[in-house]
C-alpha cells in the first residue's frame, strides 16, 4: 500500500503511512484519555478508525440505515451573511428544508448573542412566528450568552480580562458574578420570548465561550426555563473542550466548573435541564486530522456512555476533528463525521 | 438523515420531545409509521409515505402540506406535542384536547 | 539545602501558589549563596513553566495563573536586589516585546496570558491591544524601540493580517530590526514559515520558550 491521503489540521494534506497513521491515532486517543482521565479507545475501535481514515474514497459515509440527525448552530447566519446569498431569513430556513435537507435549522440573530437581541426581541419573535407558520423541520433559536458584552465599554460590568493582569483578582471575580446575573436575566427573557413564538427549542450556543462563569450562566438560565416551561426544549452546545477557568471558584451543585471535560460538564448540563448536549473537542491545527479525529472520538465516546440524553458534538470548522479552515475538505469532514458517529457513538451532529 | 426527503425531522423532533437517544427514536418513528428502522432514511420508501400522510415533502405539490399544515399532521402521528401547533390551535380556539 | 532542593522548592511553590514559601525560598537561596539565577532560571521560571502547562490542560485556572505570575514578580524583585548587592548590577531586562491582537480581532484572552507568562521572565512587554492596525503595531514597536513584535489572531479570517505585517515591515526595509513570532487558533509552524515570521507559539508555555530563543537570537 502507497502512502495514504490525510490532513494536518489547519487543512493543509499529508500523505501518512500505514504505521504513521496507527501512531497517529494511538497519540490522539492517548492524549484525550490523559487530559479528560477517561478511557482510550479499544483496538477495534482504533482499527475502525484506520479503516475510516484510510479509505481511498474522497468521501466516506456510514451504512445505510446508520444516519443521525443533524442539528445546527449559527443557522441563518452561514447563508445570507457568511455566504452572502441575499436571501432572508424564511427563505434561509426553507431552503435548508427543502433543498439541503437539514433534519432541524437554527435561527439567530446576526450579533448573535442574547444581550443585544433584548432590544430587537419583538421583531425576532414576529421573524419566528412567520417561519413557524412555514416550516416543517424543528426551527430553533440560538444564541450566545457571551458575558464578554456585560464588560466595559460594552456593558455594565468592569473587564475582567483587564483586571486579572493587574493582579486584581477578587475585582475580576465580583465582575464575573454580577456579569453572570445580567446574563441569566437576559437569557431567560429571549428564550422566554422565543418559545411563546413557537420556536421548537432553543440553542444556547458556544456556551464557556468567556470562561466559567459563561457556563454558570447557561445553566442556571436552562434552570430558570425549565422550571417555569417544563416543555421547552434546550440544547446546549459547548465552546472548547474543557472550562476556562477565568473565575476558577465558581460551582453548580457542587462541581467546580473550571477545567471540567465534555463528559463532565453533560453530567451539569443533564442536571440543570438539557435536552441535547453538544460537547465540543478542539482541534489542534498543528497535530494531524487522523490525530484529532482519535481525540474526538475519545472524549465523544466518554459522554455517549454515560448520558441519559442526545449528544451532537460539534462537527464544523476547527471542531470534532474538522480542520481549522473555514473552507473544510469534505474528506476530512466526512472523516470526522463518520468517526463521531460510529466510535464516538453520536445520537446527531 | 436527509429532513423532509426522508424522516430526518420526525426522528429530530421525536428525540427533543422525548429526550431519546438516536436509535430509541428511530424506532420509536418507525413504529409509528409502520416502517422498519431502514425504511426511514431511504428518500424513496419516504416519499410515498410523506406523500400518502401528507405531512410535508421536498417536492411542492397543490395540496401538498406545508409548514404548520404538516405539523399538525405529524403531532397527531407521532402523538408528540409540538410548540407553534399548539399555539396555533390556541389562537383558533381549537382545543389542545383535540390533539392526540 | 542543596541548590538541587531549593529549586525544587522553588519550582513547587510556584505551583502551589504558595506566595509565603516561595519568599521564604528566595531568601534561604541568598543565604546559602547559591547561584540566584539558576536558581531564577531553572527554580521559579521552570515553575511558571509548569503552571503554563497545567492553564493549557484545564487544571490550572486564570486566577491561579495570575497569582503564580504575581508572586514571581515578588521573587524576582528579592533575588535581583541580592544580585545588584553582590554585582552591582540587576538583573538586566532581557529585552522589549510589543504584542497585538491583529485588526478585525477582539479576542486578547491568549494575548493576556501570553503577556502575564513572558513578563516572568524578565522580558518587558508592551501590550498594544486588540483590534489593532498594521500601522500601529509598527509604530507601537518602533517607539518602544521593540526587539519582538508578537501578533495573535483567532479567526480564520484576520490570520491574513500576520502576513500583512511581515509584507509591511518587509516594505518599509524593517524586517531585519524586528523579531517576529505569531500565535492563535488557526495559525500553525506552516503558516508562519510561509509568511516568513521567525517564530510560532501554539501556547503562552511555548510562547514563553520562543520568545526567549529569538532574544537569544537577536543578541547573536
Amino acid at each position: 500500500m502507497g502512502k495514504i491521503f490525510s490532513r494536518m489540521g489547519d487543512g493543509s494534506a499529508l500523505w501518512l503511512t500505514e504505521d504513521e497513521l496507527r501512531q497517529e491515532l494511538l497519540a490522539g486517543t492517548e492524549d484525550a484519555a490523559d487530559r479528560g482521565k477517561i478511557s482510550p479507545l479499544n483496538e477495534d475501535e482504533l482499527e475502525r478508525l484506520f479503516e475510516i481514515c484510510a479509505s481511498p474514497q474522497k468521501v466516506v459515509s456510514v451504512e445505510p440505515g446508520h444516519e443521525v440527525v443533524h442539528s445546527f448552530d449559527a443557522g441563518t447566519l452561514k447563508f445570507p451573511l457568511r455566504g452572502g446569498v441575499p436571501v432572508d431569513r424564511l427563505g434561509t430556513v426553507l431552503a435548508h428544508e427543502r433543498a439541503f435537507c437539514s433534519d432541524t435549522f437554527e435561527v439567530g440573530h446576526c450579533d448573535y448573542s442574547f444581550k443585544p437581541v433584548k432590544a430587537i426581541i419583538a421583531e425576532e419573535r414576529q421573524s419566528m412566528e412567520q417561519i413557524q407558520l412555514n416550516a416543517t423541520i424543528p426551527v430553533y433559536y440560538g444564541a450566545m450568552p457571551n458575558l464578554g458584552l456585560y464588560t466595559k465599554p460594552d456593558g455594565p460590568v468592569d473587564n475582567w480580562s483587564e483586571l486579572l493582569p493587574l493582579g486584581k483578582i477578587a475585582e475580576a471575580r465580583e465582575a464575573q458574578e454580577e456579569a453572570l446575573e445580567l446574563a441569566v436575566k437576559d437569557i431567560y427573557y429571549v428564550c422566554e420570548a422565543m418559545h411563546e413564538a413557537g420556536a421548537d427549542g432553543i440553542n444556547l450556543d458556544t456556551v464557556g465561550a468567556s470562561g466559567d462563569a459563561d457556563f454558570m450562566a447557561a445553566l442556571r438560565a436552562v434552570e430558570k426555563l425549565k422550571s417555569i416551561y417544563p416543555e421547552i426544549h434546550i440544547e446546549m452546545g459547548m465552546a472548547g473542550e474543557f472550562v476556562l477557568g477565568m473565575h476558577g471558584g465558581l460551582e453548580y451543585d457542587g462541581i467546580r466548573l473550571a477545567g471540567l471535560y465534555p463528559h463532565k460538564q453533560l453530567q451539569l448540563a443533564e442536571k440543570a435541564g438539557v435536552d441535547i448536549f453538544g460537547p465540543v473537542i478542539n482541534t489542534k491545527s498543528n497535530m494531524s486530522v487522523p490525530w484529532n479525529i482519535a481525540r474526538a472520538c475519545t472524549f465523544v465516546k466518554a459522554c455517549s456512555e454515560i448520558a441519559k440524553i442526545p449528544i451532537h458534538p460539534n462537527a464544523g470548522m476547527g471542531v470534532g476533528g474538522v480542520p481549522v479552515s473555514s473552507t473544510a475538505p469534505l474528506d476530512a469532514i466526512s472523516r470526522a463525521s463518520v468517526a463521531l458517529i460510529e466510535i464516538g457513538k453520536a445520537d446527531g451532529l | 438523515m436527509g429532513g423532509v426527503r426522508t424522516a430526518g425531522d420526525l426522528v429530530a423532533r421525536v428525540m427533543a420531545s422525548k429526550a431519546l437517544r438516536v436509535n430509541e427514536a428511530k424506532k420509536y418513528v418507525a413504529d409509528k409509521l409502520g416502517l422498519s428502522v431502514f425504511d426511514l432514511s431511504d428518500s424513496q420508501v419516504m416519499r410515498e409515505v410523506r406523500e400518502e400522510l401528507n405531512i410535508g415533502h421536498v417536492l411542492a405539490r397543490p395540496g401538498g402540506a406545508i409548514g404548520i399544515e404538516a405539523k399538525i399532521r405529524i403531532a397527531e402521528l407521532l402523538d408528540i406535542q409540538i410548540n407553534s401547533v399548539n399555539r396555533f390551535k390556541s389562537k383558533l380556539g381549537l382545543s389542545l384536547l383535540n390533539q392526540k | 539545602m542543596s541548590e538541587k532542593e531549593i529549586i525544587a522548592s522553588a519550582i513547587e511553590a510556584i505551583i502551589d501558589g504558595n506566595e509565603e514559601k516561595a519568599l521564604a525560598v528566595a531568601r534561604q537561596a541568598i543565604e546559602l549563596k547559591l547561584d540566584l539565577m539558576a536558581v531564577l532560571n531553572s527554580g521559579f521560571s521552570e515553575g511558571i513553566r509548569q503552571v503554563g502547562n497545567l492553564f493549557e490542560r484545564g487544571e490550572k485556572f486564570l486566577p491561579e495563573l495570575i497569582e503564580a505570575a504575581l508572586i514571581m514578580e515578588k521573587v524576582t524583585d528579592i533575588l535581583n536586589e541580592a544580585i545588584m548587592k553582590e554585582k552591582a548590577t540587576g538583573i538586566e531586562k532581557k529585552g522589549t516585546m510589543v504584542i497585538a491582537t491583529v485588526e478585525g480581532d477582539v479576542h486578547d484572552i491568549g494575548k493576556g496570558i501570553v503577556i502575564s507568562m513572558v513578563k516572568t521572565q524578565g522580558v518587558n512587554v508592551i501590550d498594544l491591544g486588540r483590534d489593532v492596525s498594521t500601522d500601529a503595531i509598527i509604530a507601537g514597536a518602533l517607539e518602544h524601540k521593540a526587539d519582538i513584535i508578537g501578533t495573535s489572531a483567532l479567526l480564520t479570517s484576520t490570520i491574513s493580517q500576520q502576513k500583512k505585517l511581515e509584507d509591511e515591515l518587509r516594505r518599509r526595509g524593517l524586517r531585519e530590526r524586528f523579531k517576529t513570532i505569531v500565535g492563535g487558533a488557526p495559525v500553525t509552524q506552516k503558516f508562519a514559515d510561509k509568511i516568513g515570521a521567525d517564530a510560532y507559539a501554539e501556547d503562552a508555555a511555548e510562547a514563553v520558550v520562543k520568545v526567549l530563543e529569538l532574544l537569544e537570537r537577536s543578541k547573536a
